[in-house]
């Protein structure tokens, strides 16, 4: 117990100073408008077994401010990025978040937080008065009422849903489910489960995997020995090459349907090394469906491109990342909203968030922040069409559109298999959890 | 049922090999310096990640048990002379040195991560088709595996037992002092452990991705606890202790996982290292309290 205590003192000391580091040299440099710049905190899994959580995000936000400064900035303001490490655990996320805002000024917008730390710091931020885009997909903000929280995610119930919905389209009625006992990877479960019972199929097996262990083999049984059709999933990425590399070798591969969270670089390439070329047969995963190519996808690639040498490797997995896409729109859509509301202060343009991207009779449409600009300079009212499509904001702040079914060859350029659209999702009565 | 936990022990006794390479090094070490050294884990990586970039190099990922051994070993030897004896001249104790290998293990840990950009690479070696054995199924890599984790074995005890050094080693574990008394050089002694040592882990490291079929900067430390608690487990200072309490340790995380929850198996190997400590506490207490001199 010495040991481990000592152990956990000395990660949270070790941690908290990378952290600090990270966060003092990690920004993009303010220009020279004279005016104080403004911080967008990302607040995620930085380090640890959630780590893709970091490069996602970075992925996304690094273009849109390298986009945005390179427009001027936000009404005179630079913007830089400060990486808030919550290792997906609220233990650092909380000391870490009050950390970053007591020793930050101007922070305009927080990224996330991820799902594993929103129960702790969004009512801190929200109190705080700081807009977030959260990364959480729980049920429990598919009725938010909090003014500063704002989500461009689907809920995890509705990935389930869509996976569920997609099973059954392909005429899988056996169902087994695994899934990481981190708390990003038990997010979508319930929705998973909730949806197999409500579509009536069957489900042979609930297997949870205790991340990054050397072996899974008894578990691997487990599944086997339930004969389903079909295995849904999400875990790390190293537990997942464990897990379906032991699957493999021991004959048990039957198709694999993933969560948004399993179309990542690092997750592809681990179930992909361990499959090898049984991968682009068995695998499909669901993710929020891809805009078809618009300006805004094409600024989108152009500024990943333009700044690929700050985003982390390989920069070419982030042009498809649905993550990134959706972090990258949620930061146009916060400056535009600055923009539109002549302030950044977040309590007079919070409110103009719906107003810049949400559908309306007279509104301008427009796709890059540029054109935003120009078009609010004009007096013009606008909607901005984001690249990962229409952006609709409800009256719980949550905006989520259709859900694509992709396989893919390892990397990560998705391959459409199909559609389950936000009605038919919408269509399943899921009790317990929408 | 049977057939479950038939499968479930044989599950067990993989995952056992692998657990066993490592905390026999980690027990010699301890067993002789008396350094709890808690950059094990972050050895075993280094080592995992010298087997993977000689793979990438074209050398063959058996090869790579050599190559991560070998690094291993010129690692720990490189921390254990050059760092921890610098350390243990100005004094340091026990739980300062713990603290000093806790922190090495942390920059060496992030110094991959940097190195590796933060990804996870696939290590995959055979893949064959699985052998049956009644309710058994096997890979041939998990043979493999399970094999080194028993030659390891037989070769260690053997050493100890029969070779000069072995011996000799085994007498400064004992008594340092008396040992030194009796003309055994202890200098060399101690250089051997921590080459010995450092051999194992970055065998272990390989082991471990071997089976795992991936290798990241976390692999090692995710690894630590299960190695730490097999070799208290077993008795500090006793490879074949280890190796027995990894076998406990392995089995029973499978069969849980087999007939209860996968999320209490990890529990249920920890559980009873909780009992044992409970119940036979006098030979861990004593190796680690603060007067232990610290043999480096």
């Amino acid at each position: 117990m010495r040991i481990a205590i000592t152990k956990q003192l000395a990660i949270a000391a070790a941690v908290g100073l990378v952290i600090t580091g990270c966060a003092a040299t990690g920004g993009n440099g303010a220009g020279g408008s004279g005016k104080a710049p403004l911080t967008i905190a990302g607040v995620v899994a930085i380090t640890g077994s959630s780590s893709f959580e970091g490069q996602n995000q970075a992925g996304g936000i690094l273009p849109a401010i390298y986009a945005i400064d390179h427009q001027g900035g936000v009404l005179g303001h630079q913007i830089v990025y400060k990486g808030v490490d919550t290792r997906a655990d609220p233990a650092d996320a909380l000391p870490a978040m009050q950390q970053a805002m007591a020793t930050t000024n101007n922070i305009v917008l927080v990224a996330g937080p991820d799902t594993a730390s929103a129960p702790a710091l969004v009512p801190i931020l929200n109190q705080a008065k700081i807009p977030m885009t959260a990364v959480a997909g729980e049920s429990v903000y598919n009725h938010n009422t909090l003014p500063y929280f704002w989500r461009l995610f689907p809920p995890d119930s509705a990935n389930g849903t869509a996976m569920m919905l997609w099973a059954q389209r392909k005429g899988y009625t056996r169902i087994a489910t695994v899934f990481g006992t981190d708390s990003g990877s038990q997010g979508d479960l319930p929705g998973v489960l909730a949806s197999i019972k409500a579509l009536h199929a069957t489900l042979v097996a609930n297997v949870s995997l205790t991340p990054d262990q050397p072996s899974y083999l008894s578990s691997v049984r487990q599944v086997m020995a339930a004969h389903p059709q079909v295995i849904m999933t999400e875990s790390d990425a190293t537990t997942a090459g464990t897990f379906f590399g032991e699957l493999k070798q021991l004959g048990g591969l039957v198709p694999i349907i993933g969560t948004e969270a399993t179309f990542t670089a690092p997750w592809l390439k681990a179930v992909h090394g361990a499959l090898g070329s049984s991968f682009q047969k068995y695998y499909t995963g669901l993710i929020t469906a891809p805009s078809k190519t618009t300006p805004a996808v094409t600024a989108y690639e152009k500024a990943v491109t333009a700044d690929k040498s700050q985003v982390p490797s390989p920069w070419q997995s982030y042009l498809s990342n649905p993550f990134s896409i959706t972090y990258w729109d949620g930061v146009m859509v916060v400056a535009l909203a600055m923009v539109a509301a002549h302030s950044v202060s977040p309590a007079v343009f919070n409110s103009y968030i719906p107003k810049v991207a949400n559908p309306g009779p007279g509104k301008t449409i427009v796709y890059t922040y540029a054109q935003g600009v120009a078009a609010l300079k004009a007096g013009k009212q606008i909607q901005y069409f984001g690249a990962t499509g229409l952006i609709n904001f409800n009256q719980y702040h949550n905006s989520f559109g259709n859900q694509e079914a992709v396989g893919s060859n390892g990397g990560s350029q998705p391959v459409s298999l199909g559609t389950v659209t936000a009605k038919e999702i919408e269509a399943v009565s899921v009790s317990g959890v929408q | 049922m049977w057939a479950t936990l038939v499968s479930a022990i044989a599950f067990g006794v993989v995952l056992a090999s692998i657990i066993a390479i490592a905390a026999m090094g980690f027990t010699i070490q301890f067993g002789l310096t008396n350094v709890l050294n808690l950059s094990f884990g972050s050895i075993m990586t280094v080592g995992a990640f010298a087997a993977y970039l000689g793979l990438e190099q074209g050398i063959n990922a058996w090869y790579g048990l050599v190559v991560g051994g070998l690094t291993g070993a010129v690692v720990t030897l490189v921390l254990g002379r050059g760092v921890f004896r610098l350390y243990a001249r100005r004094g340091a104790k026990l739980f300062e040195m713990m603290m000093v290998t806790l922190g090495l293990g942390l920059v060496i840990d992030y110094t991959v991560q940097a190195i590796s950009r933060n990804n996870v690479y696939q290590f995959t070696v055979l893949q064959a088709a699985p052998l049956r054995f009644g309710p058994i199924i096997v890979t041939p890599t998990q043979l493999i595996v399970i094999a080194l984790g028993a030659a390891i074995f037989l070769a260690l005890e053997g050493l100890l037992r029969f070779s000069r050094i072995g011996k000799a080693l085994r007498a400064m574990a004992a008594e340092p002092s008396l040992a030194r008394s009796c003309g055994i050089r202890t200098g060399q002694v101690v250089i051997v452990t921590w080459l010995l040592s450092g051999f194992l882990c970055g065998l272990a490291g390989v082991v471990y991705i071997i089976n795992s079929q991936s290798v990241g900067y976390t692999t090692g430390q995710d690894f630590l606890p299960l190695v730490v608690a097999a070799a208290i487990l077993g008795g500090v200072g006793s490879p074949g202790g280890a190796a027995a309490a990894a076998l406990l340790m392995g089995v029973v995380t499978q069969v849980v996982a087999a007939f209860g929850s996968a999320e209490y198996s990890t529990v249920a190997g920890f559980g009873i290292l909780v009992v044992v400590l409970l119940t036979r506490p006098s030979s861990v207490l004593s190796r680690g309290s603060a007067e232990t001199r610290l043999t480096i």
